[in-house]
C-alpha cells in the first residue's frame, strides 16, 4: 500500500538533492527526501582511518553493491567500488575536501567558442554563466564558503565577496606564489567549502587536517549534512528518510511520474507518491535508477525513449605529481616547514583555456596545490610499493622514517573530460546488488586529447614544484579520471532529440520529473563541480517553486 | 605492439590506484584467490577441536597465528624503533579477519598462511616459524616476486596491507600498541575520544 502522498519526493540528499529540499520546504511544500545511507551526526565522525577510508562506513563494498567498470567496450567488466560517493545523508559532500570553485563563462559555451572536437560530443549549455551566477552567490551563502577574491586575469565575474574570510595558510603558500610568479603564472587562493569563522550556528574549522574522505566532527566543512539539510528540516516541511534505497520511479497511465518505490531500513518495499519527483543520486546512480524504471510507456527506462539516459558520461581528467621536502635539511632555510597548518590553498588557472591549438587542445583545467593527505596507512601502503617493486623489512622501515622527515606538496589537476560516444552508464540485469537491483555498468573510453591536455597541465605544475627545489619530484599520473566528479548522463539542452532534460532540468519526456545532480552537465568544466551542482539545484528550485505556486 | 602494451600498462596502473584507494576494492575480484590448501582443510576437518577450539585467537589457529607473527616481524622488524610485533599487528590481523567485511579477504589470506609454511618446509625442511630471519626473507621474497594475480603475490600484498593497517590504524582495533606506528611515521593528528571502539563503531552503522 502506498504511503501518504507529498508534494515532492527527492531521491538523494547531496549537493543536488539538499538545496531543492530546502527551497521547496521554505516555500511551504511538503517534501520527503529518500537517502539510501544512514544519517550520521557529527559525533559519528571520528579520526579513524580504518573506519572512514578503508571500510564501508561511507562507500559500499564492491561485492555488496558493485559498479561494473571497463575501460573499453571490448573488455570484460570488473566489479569495483569506483564512482561511488558517500552513502549517507549529505552524500559526497560529507567526505569531500571542499574545493569550491565556480565554472567560468567559457564552460557554458565550449562548442560555439572553441568549436567541435572530432570524436567528442561537445555541446553548449542551454544557459549562460550569468544565469547561474546569482545562484552561485546563494549556494556560497547557504553552504558557507571561505575565500579571498583577488584580481586575476582568468577570474570569472562575481558580484559579492565570499561569505567568509579565507582559512589560515601554511607558510609554504608564499613560496609557492614566488615560484609561480617566477614562471609568470598567476597563483590564486583556493576557496573552500569550510568555514573559517563561526557561521549560522556552526563552529569554525579546527584545522585538524582530515577533510577529504572524513566527515567533519565540528560541522565546519560545508557538506549539505552540516548546512542545508538542518535548515531544510527546520522549515518543518521536509522529512529526511535515511536507509531508503530507491528501486524505481513509477509512472501513471499518462506517463507522468507518480511515485518512488524504495526499500526501507528493514528491507520492506514502500511506495511514496508525490506530485513532483526529483532524482539526485549522482550521475551514475541516477542514470541507473531511471534505466531500471521501465514501464510500457518507457520500455527502455524512464525519460529514455530517445535512448540518451546514461550516455555522455563525463568524469574529470586527473593528473598528479608530488614534491618532497626533507624537514631536517631545511631546518635553517625553512624553519617553518614542519608547521602543522594543513592548508596550502593555491590554484593555477592559467591553462584553463588555451589561445590556440598549438599544444593539441583548447580547453584545459585547473591545478590545485595541497599537502598530501595525512592518512598514514594510505601513505605507508604506497611507500611499500607493489608487485616485484615492493619492499619490506629494513628498507621499508627506512622509507617510513624518511616519510616522517618529509613534507610532501602535491598538485592535482581538474581537467576537462571530453564526452565520447563510448563513455556511458548502462544497467546489467545479470548482476544485482544486495538489494536485488540491477547494478550500474560503466564503460570509459577516453578521448586522446584528454591525456595530451592532462600531461600538459602536469608538466606546468611540475615546473612550479621544480622551481621550489624539492628533494624529490615524482609524477603519479597523467591519464587518470576522478570518478567521484561525475556528470552528463542526463544532459540538459533545448533540443529533446539530443538531450534528456530541458534548461530547468525537467525531463523532456516526463513533465513532473527533475534530475539535479551532476547528470545535467554536458561538460565537466575544469574545476571540481560540487559548488556548481549545488548552485544549479538552487536555480532549478527557484523555477520549480514558481511553477508549483502557479499550480503547474 | 607498443600501443597494446601501453594500454595494458595503463589498465594495471588504474587497478593499482583503485586498490590503494580502498583496501578490498576491485582487486579482490580481479586477482584469483589463493588455492584452498587441502592439507589445512583436512587438518581442521579431521581434528577441529585440536586445531581450532584450543586456539586462544579469534580467527587463526595457534600455528597460523605464529606464522603470521613471524611474517609480520619481517615486514616491519624491530630495530632502534619498535616493529610490527611490538605494535601487536598479529593481534590486529586476527581480530580484523573476524569482521563481516573481511569475509572474502579472509578466504584468500588464511590459505596463504599455510602456502607460506609449505614453501618454507619444501625449501628448508622446517616450518616458517622455525627458520631463520634470512630464510624467512627468502620465502617472503619468492611470494612477493610471484606473477601478478597468483595466490602468492596476492597473499604478500594482503600481508603488507594488513601489517600497515595494524601498525598505523586506530589502537582500538588491537594494533598500533602505545601508538608506536604513529610515532614511526610522525602522525599526530587528534584522536577519537578515549572510550572509542572502532570495531563497534564500524558495525553500529555498517549493517545496512
Amino acid at each position: 500500500m502506498a504511503l501518504a502522498p507529498v508534494d515532492v519526493c527527492i531521491v538523494g540528499s547531496g549537493a543536488g538533492g539538499a538545496p531543492m529540499a530546502l527551497q521547496l520546504g521554505r516555500a511551504g511544500f511538503k517534501v520527503v527526501v529518500l537517502e539510501k545511507g544512514a544519517h550520521y551526526r557529527k559525533e559519528d565522525f571520528v579520526h579513524d582511518e580504518i573506519l572512514n577510508s578503508r571500510r564501508n562506513f561511507f562507500m559500499p563494498l564492491p561485492w555488496d553493491e558493485p559498479h561494473l567498470v571497463r575501460y573499453s567496450a571490448n573488455d570484460k567488466y570488473r566489479r569495483t567500488n569506483t564512482a561511488w560517493t558517500a552513502n549517507c545523508v549529505g552524500g559526497g559532500t560529507v567526505h569531500m575536501s571542499g574545493y569550491f570553485y565556480r565554472l567560468k563563462p567559457i564552460d557554458f559555451r565550449m562548442r560555439s567558442e572553441l568549436g567541435a572536437v572530432p570524436g567528442a560530443n561537445v555541446a553548449d549549455w542551454p544557459i549562460r554563466y550569468e544565469e547561474l551566477a546569482p545562484f552561485y552567490d546563494l549556494a556560497e551563502e547557504e553552504l558557507g564558503v571561505s575565500g579571498a577574491v583577488v584580481p586575476h586575469p582568468f577570474a570569472e565575474p562575481r558580484k559579492k565577496p565570499y561569505p567568509l574570510p579565507p582559512l589560515d595558510e601554511h607558510p609554504i603558500s608564499k613560496e609557492l606564489d614566488i615560484a609561480c610568479r617566477k614562471l609568470r603564472y598567476h597563483p590564486l587562493p583556493t576557496a573552500r567549502g569550510i568555514i573559517s569563522q563561526a557561521y549560522r550556528g556552526r563552529a569554525a574549522c579546527a584545522y585538524c587536517a582530515l577533510c577529504g574522505s572524513y566527515g567533519c566532527e565540528v560541522d565546519a566543512k560545508s557538506g549539505t549534512n552540516s548546512s542545508v539539510i538542518p535548515a531544510a528540516i527546520a522549515t518543518g516541511n521536509v522529512e529526511i528518510r535515511p536507509r531508503s534505497m530507491a528501486q524505481s520511479v513509477e509512472v501513471d497511465s499518462q506517463g507522468k511520474a507518480k511515485s518512488v518505490v524504495y526499500l526501507d531500513a528493514n528491507g520492506v518495499a514502500q511506495e511514496q507518491p508525490a506530485k513532483v519527483i526529483v532524482v539526485s543520486c549522482t550521475a551514475v546512480e541516477s542514470a541507473r535508477l531511471l534505466l531500471n524504471s521501465t514501464s510500457s510507456r518507457f520500455p527502455k527506462g524512464l525519460a529514455n525513449n530517445n535512448g540518451l539516459v546514461g550516455k555522455n558520461l563525463v568524469f574529470s581528467s586527473f593528473g598528479e605529481s608530488r614534491a618532497t621536502f626533507r624537514i631536517a635539511k631545511r631546518r635553517e632555510s625553512w624553519p617553518w616547514l614542519s608547521d602543522r597548518a594543513p592548508f596550502v590553498q593555491r590554484s593555477l588557472q592559467d591553462f584553463y583555456v588555451m589561445p590556440d591549438n598549438r599544444h593539441g587542445f583548447r580547453k584545459g583545467g585547473t591545478l590545485g596545490f595541497m599537502w598530501t593527505h595525512p592518512n598514514p596507512i594510505f601513505a605507508a601502503v604506497r611507500i611499500a610499493g607493489s608487485g616485484k617493486a615492493a619492499v619490506f623489512g629494513k628498507e621499508l622501515k627506512d622509507r617510513l622514517r624518511e616519510y616522517r622527515d618529509s613534507k610532501i606538496l602535491q598538485f592535482e589537476t581538474y581537467g576537462e573530460f571530453l564526452p565520447t560516444p563510448g563513455t556511458q552508464v548502462t544497467v546489467d540485469s545479470s548482476v544485482k546488488d544486495k538489494y536485488g537491483i540491477p547494478v550500474a555498468a560503466i564503460t570509459v573510453e577516453r578521448h586522446p586529447i584528454d591525456f595530451k591536455m592532462t600531461k600538459f597541465l602536469v608538466e606546468r605544475g611540475e615546473e612550479v614544484l621544480k622551481a621550489m627545489e624539492p628533494d624529490k619530484l615524482e609524477r603519479l599520473s597523467t591519464e587518470g579520471e576522478t570518478t567521484i566528479l561525475q556528470h552528463g548522463t542526463c544532459r540538459f539542452g533545448n533540443d529533446p532529440s539530443t538531450s534528456v532534460l530541458d534548461k530547468n532540468c525537467r525531463a523532456h519526456e516526463v513533465s513532473n520529473l527533475y534530475v539535479v545532480d551532476g547528470s545535467f552537465m554536458p561538460s565537466s568544466g575544469g574545476v571540481p563541480t560540487t559548488l556548481t551542482i549545488a548552485a544549479n539545484s538552487f536555480r532549478v528550485a527557484d523555477s520549480l517553486v514558481r511553477s508549483m505556486k502557479r499550480g503547474n | 605492439m607498443p600501443r597494446a602494451r601501453q594500454k595494458a600498462n595503463r589498465f594495471s596502473r588504474r587497478v593499482f590506484i583503485q586498490r590503494l584507494a580502498f583496501f578490498g576494492g576491485g582487486v579482490v575480484l580481479i586477482g584469483p584467490a589463493c588455492k584452498r590448501d587441502s592439507a589445512l582443510e583436512t587438518q581442521s576437518k579431521s581434528s577441529p577441536d585440536a586445531a581450532l577450539t584450543t586456539s586462544p585467537h579469534r580467527t587463526l589457529s595457534s600455528v597460523e597465528y605464529t606464522i603470521v607473527a613471524a611474517a609480520c616481524d619481517r615486514i616491519i622488524p624491530r630495530d632502534e624503533d619498535p616493529g610490527a610485533v611490538d605494535a601487536n599487528v598479529p593481534e590486529y590481523i586476527d581480530r580484523m579477519l573476524q569482521t563481516p567485511e573481511m569475509r572474502k579477504i579472509k578466504n584468500e589470506f588464511v590459505p596463504g598462511i599455510s602456502a607460506l609454511n609449505r614453501r618454507s618446509t619444501r625449501m628448508f625442511s622446517k616450518g616458517f616459524a622455525e627458520i631463520t630471519d634470512a630464510q624467512r626473507d627468502d620465502v617472503l621474497s619468492i611470494f612477493k616476486d610471484s606473477p601478478a594475480g597468483s595466490g602468492e603475490a596476492r597473499f604478500f600484498e594482503l600481508l603488507i596491507v594488513f601489517t600497515m593497517e595494524g601498525l598505523l590504524g586506530d589502537p582500538s582495533y588491537g594494533g598500533n600498541k602505545d601508538r608506536v606506528g604513529w610515532a614511526l611515521v610522525g602522525f599526530d593528528t587528534s584522536e577519537p575520544p578515549p572510550q572509542y571502539d572502532g570495531m563497534k563503531h564500524l558495525h553500529l552503522h555498517g549493517a545496512r
